[in-house]
C-alpha cells in the first residue's frame, strides 16, 4: 500500500551571499581574511504528516510558506537534517520543468532519457513514445534538438513525458500552468487521468477554486509549520478569511 | 552502522542496479558530444592523429627516438592521460551538469557519475582503436604477453571511476576545484613520461624519483607496457598502482561519507 509518513521533519537551508563556492575563497576565509554571513533559513519545522493511499491531499499556502520544499522532501530530493521520511509506492514527482533537457538531443531522444529517469521500464516507453509523442503536439520538431525549441515547447515535451508515467505516488507543483491556452485544456484532461492512476496525489497549488475539485484533504503552511490539515472546504475558508496572514501584512479582520 | 550510512549503502547499491539508465545515458553522451562536430565520432581520431603526428615526429628527433618505437609509445601514453585527465576533469561537473535533473528527479546521485564513467571510458576505449591502428602500422610485437594489459586496463577503469566520484563531489561543492585540478594535470603531465621515455628520467639518479613516485606514470604503465612489450609491466608499477586505488577508495569513501545525499544542498 502506498503511503506517505514524515516524522519531526526539520529542513533548513544555509544560505548567503557570502557563502564559499570556490576553494580559493573557503581558504581564505580559513587564514581569516573573508568574513562570511551564512543565514540559515528554516524551512521546514517540526513536520509530522500521514497520507495513506486513496487519499487526495492539496496543499496551500502563501509564497514562501515551505510548499515546494514539503513536495521535494517527500520526492526523497531534499533529505531532512531532522526528522525520517518514509514513502512506499513509486514516487513521481511534477516540478519545474525548465531544467532537466539534454540540449543536443532531439525531442524523442530527451522523451526516452527523461522517461527513464522517471523510473520507466525501457519496454514501457518504447510502447508509449508515439502516445507521448503525439500528445505534445510538436510534430516534425521532435526529429531535431532541443536548441531550436521555444521553452513552451520544451515544457510541453518534459509535461507530454512525465504525465506517461504510471505514478503511485504523484506530487505536483502547480503544473498546471503549462503551455499555451490550448494545451492548458488537453493538459487538465491528462493531468486528470494521470491523478486517477495514483494511489496518492498531492497537489500544491495557489489555485482554490481547482481545490475542492481535487482534493478531498487540505494541508495548510505557514513558515515551514502546518497550521491546518482537514476537508479542503475548511482549510480554504481558514485560509481566505485571513487567519493566516502573508508575512509583514496586516492581519484582515474581515474576508 | 548508522541510519544515513545504511542509506548511503542502499543508495549506491541502487544505483549500480539502474545500470538500463546510465549505460544508456552515457553512451547518449558520447554520441551527443560529437553530433556538432564535421567528422563526428571521428573527431577521436582526428584528434588524436594531429597531435601524435606533430609531438612525434619532433620530439623523436629532439629525444633521439627511433619512430618505430616512439610512435606507439606516445600514442598510447596520450590515449590513456587523456582518459585520466577527463576522469577528474569532465567527471568534476558530472553533479554540476546534472543539476536539472537532481533537483527534479529523485534518483540516486551515482547513477549520474555511473553516467560520466560510461561517457569518458567509451571515448578511451574508442581512441584505443586508433592506437590498435597505429601498433599495426609500426609492427608492434603482440603475443600472450600482451594479454597483462587487460588487468592493467581495468585497475585504470577503476582509478577512472574513483577519480568521477572525488571530483564530482568535490567539485559541486567548491566550484573550482574541477579548474584547479585541470591546471595540477597540465603541470603533472610536463613531468610524466608520456612524451619522453622514463628512461630519460632515469637516467639522472637525482631525477629517478619524478618517474618512481609519480602514481600517474604508474597507471600507465600498467596499460601501456604489455601493449608496448608484450610481457607485464614492473612490479613496482603494479603495487603502486595498488596503492594509489586503495587510497582513491578511502578518499571516495571519505568524500561521500561527507556528503550523504546533501549534495543536493550545494547545487
Amino acid at each position: 500500500m502506498a503511503q506517505i509518513l514524515l516524522d519531526h521533519v526539520d529542513l533548513e537551508f544555509h544560505v548567503g551571499a557570502e557563502r564559499h563556492t570556490t576553494l580559493q575563497s573557503a581558504v581564505r576565509r580559513g587564514l581569516g581574511r573573508h568574513r562570511v554571513e551564512t543565514r540559515t533559513v528554516k524551512a521546514l519545522q517540526d513536520l509530522n504528516l500521514s497520507i495513506r493511499s486513496g487519499e487526495r491531499v492539496g496543499l496551500i499556502g502563501h509564497n514562501g510558506a515551505g510548499k515546494s520544499t514539503l513536495l521535494k522532501v517527500m520526492a526523497g530530493i531534499y533529505p531532512p537534517q531532522r526528522g525520517t521520511v518514509v514513502t512506499d509506492g513509486h514516487v513521481c514527482p511534477l516540478f519545474e520543468f525548465i531544467t532537466g533537457f539534454e540540449m543536443e538531443a532531439t525531442g524523442w531522444e530527451n522523451i526516452r532519457t527523461r522517461a527513464l529517469l522517471l523510473g520507466m521500464a525501457p519496454k514501457e516507453i518504447e510502447r508509449k513514445i508515439e502516445s507521448i509523442g503525439a500528445f505534445s503536439n510538436l510534430g516534425e520538431f521532435l526529429d531535431i534538438p532541443l536548441r531550436h525549441y521555444s521553452s513552451g515547447m520544451c515544457v510541453r515535451l518534459a509535461f507530454a513525458t512525465s504525465t506517461a508515467v504510471d505514478p503511485q505516488i504523484l506530487l505536483l507543483d502547480e503544473v498546471m500552468a503549462a503551455g499555451d491556452a490550448a494545451f492548458q485544456e488537453t493538459a487538465r484532461l491528462r493531468m486528470n487521468e494521470l491523478m486517477e492512476r495514483a494511489s496518492i496525489v498531492v497537489f500544491a497549488t495557489h489555485s482554490l477554486d481547482l481545490l475542492p475539485r481535487f482534493c478531498e484533504r487540505t494541508l495548510l503552511l505557514r513558515k515551514g509549520r502546518i497550521v491546518a490539515d482537514g476537508p479542503t472546504n475548511e482549510v480554504v475558508d481558514l485560509y481566505n478569511h485571513g487567519a493566516v496572514t502573508a508575512p509583514g501584512a496586516e492581519a484582515t479582520t474581515e474576508s | 552502522m548508522n541510519a544515513e550510512t545504511e542509506r548511503t549503502i542502499r543508495d549506491v547499491v541502487k544505483s549500480l542496479g539502474l545500470w538500463h539508465i546510465w549505460i544508456r545515458l552515457g553512451l547518449q553522451d558520447v554520441r551527443l558530444k560529437f553530433r556538432r562536430s564535421a567528422v563526428g565520432v571521428a573527431w577521436i581520431f582526428v584528434n588524436l592523429a594531429v597531435l601524435v603526428s606533430s609531438i612525434g615526429f619532433i620530439y623523436a628527433n629532439l629525444l633521439g627516438q627511433d619512430t618505430r618505437e616512439f610512435i606507439p609509445y606516445l600514442t598510447i601514453g596520450m590515449i590513456l592521460w587523456s582518459y585520466l585527465t577527463s576522469s577528474i576533469v569532465e567527471g568534476g561537473n558530472a553533479f554540476v551538469h546534472s543539476e536539472g535533473y537532481i533537483r527534479q528527479i529523485s534518483l540516486p546521485i551515482y547513477v549520474y557519475v555511473l553516467r560520466y564513467f560510461v561517457s569518458i571510458s567509451a571515448t578511451a576505449l574508442i581512441s584505443m582503436l586508433a592506437y590498435v591502428a597505429v601498433a599495426i602500422i609500426y609492427g608492434v610485437a603482440l603475443g600472450a604477453g600482451t594479454l597483462y594489459a587487460i588487468p592493467g586496463l581495468v585497475m585504470v577503469m577503476a582509478a577512472s571511476l574513483l577519480f568521477i566520484t572525488i571530483f564530482a563531489h568535490l567539485n559541486a561543492r567548491f566550484r573550482d576545484i574541477a579548474h584547479l585540478a585541470s591546471v595540477g594535470m597540465q603541470v603533472l603531465f610536463y613531468v610524466t613520461p608520456v612524451i619522453f621515455p622514463a628512461r630519460l628520467l632515469r637516467q639522472r639518479a637525482d631525477l629517478a624519483y619524478v618517474v618512481d613516485y609519480n602514481p600517474m606514470y604508474h597507471l600507465i604503465e600498467v596499460v601501456r607496457r604489455p601493449l608496448l612489450t608484450n610481457g607485464p609491466a614492473e612490479f613496482q608499477s603494479y603495487v603502486a598502482t595498488g596503492i594509489v586505488l586503495i587510497v582513491l577508495t578511502i578518499a571516495a569513501s571519505v568524500v561521500i561519507g561527507m556528503n550523504q545525499r546533501r549534495i543536493v544542498y550545494a547545487l
